[in-house]
């Protein structure tokens, strides 16, 4: 009876994984307006570890395009735009208040272990940083953070 | 080397936004669009905000009693909300760019 029922239940989970694939996104990398400047051991650093997320360069994954995995890739790339996008640098830079707050977000995130997320640490060996990388990135943001305080 | 000066900007008549009871007063400003323009922001609550926009690409803290000046660029016409990250159930309010 079991096993009857399980071949039932393989093809009902295919059909659902094939209609998923209805719900597409497509994926978009919209131009660089006005990217991040700064040393070249830091903006290696974010390339490789935070621009998928958090830029307008972001290298889509071939599973990007097959759901459900995709709904949440998509998902994960506006949020991370939407809260902090290196493409957008100069905008955040034209009110220096919010150019130091993202830097000190960066500080903290970054200090704390939260970025990049477990997951796509775990997916992405790449972006797995050294205690000295973290200690470059920490370091750097939290000196331009000030930099940004006493201009204005 | 981010930073760039920000543009000038008149002075005068800066418009200004507060945060009172979870509410923000003006919950809808009005400025010209396709002009610079600075606003002050100010929490009259107890507890410390997150002015943001992610339209406007702007993200302050600001603490109880503090008055923040905030640099907006030349907007076009059109409607930038703004609100309290750090409260999700303070009444946005938005920018309106005519």
């Amino acid at each position: 009876m079991r096993m009857r029922r399980l071949p039932k239940a393989l093809l009902a989970v295919g059909a659902v994984i094939v209609a998923a694939q209805l719900v597409r996104f497509a994926p978009t990398n919209p131009p660089v307006e006005g990217d991040l400047t700064a040393p070249a051991e830091i903006t290696g650093i974010l390339r490789r570890a935070c621009y998928d997320c958090h830029s307008h360069e972001t290298a889509w994954p071939w599973y990007s395009q097959v759901a459900p995995l995709s709904w949440l890739i998509h998902h994960d790339v506006n949020q991370g735009r939407q809260r902090l996008n290196f493409s957008q640098w100069s905008d955040y830079a034209s009110d220096p208040g919010t150019a130091s707050e993202k830097l000190r977000q960066i500080s903290r995130r970054v200090a704390g272990g939260d970025m990049a997320p477990l997951y796509y640490r775990i997916l992405h060996r790449s972006t797995r940083l050294t205690a000295a990388q973290r200690d470059a990135l920490v370091a750097w943001a939290e000196q331009e953070a000030a930099n940004q305080e006493l201009s204005h | 080397m981010l930073l760039g000066t920000p543009p000038v900007r008149a002075d005068d008549a800066i418009p200004e936004i507060t945060l009172q009871n979870g509410r923000f007063e003006p919950a809808q400003l009005v400025v010209p669009a396709n002009t610079a323009f600075k606003v002050r922001v100010t929490n009259a609550d107890k507890a410390a905000i997150e002015w943001e926009s992610f339209e406007l690409h702007r993200e302050r803290v600001v603490q109880p009693g503090e008055t923040i000046t905030v640099y907006i660029p030349a907007l076009a016409p059109g409607t930038y909300k703004f609100f309290d990250d750090f409260h999700h159930d303070t009444v946005s309010g938005a920018i309106v760019a005519q």
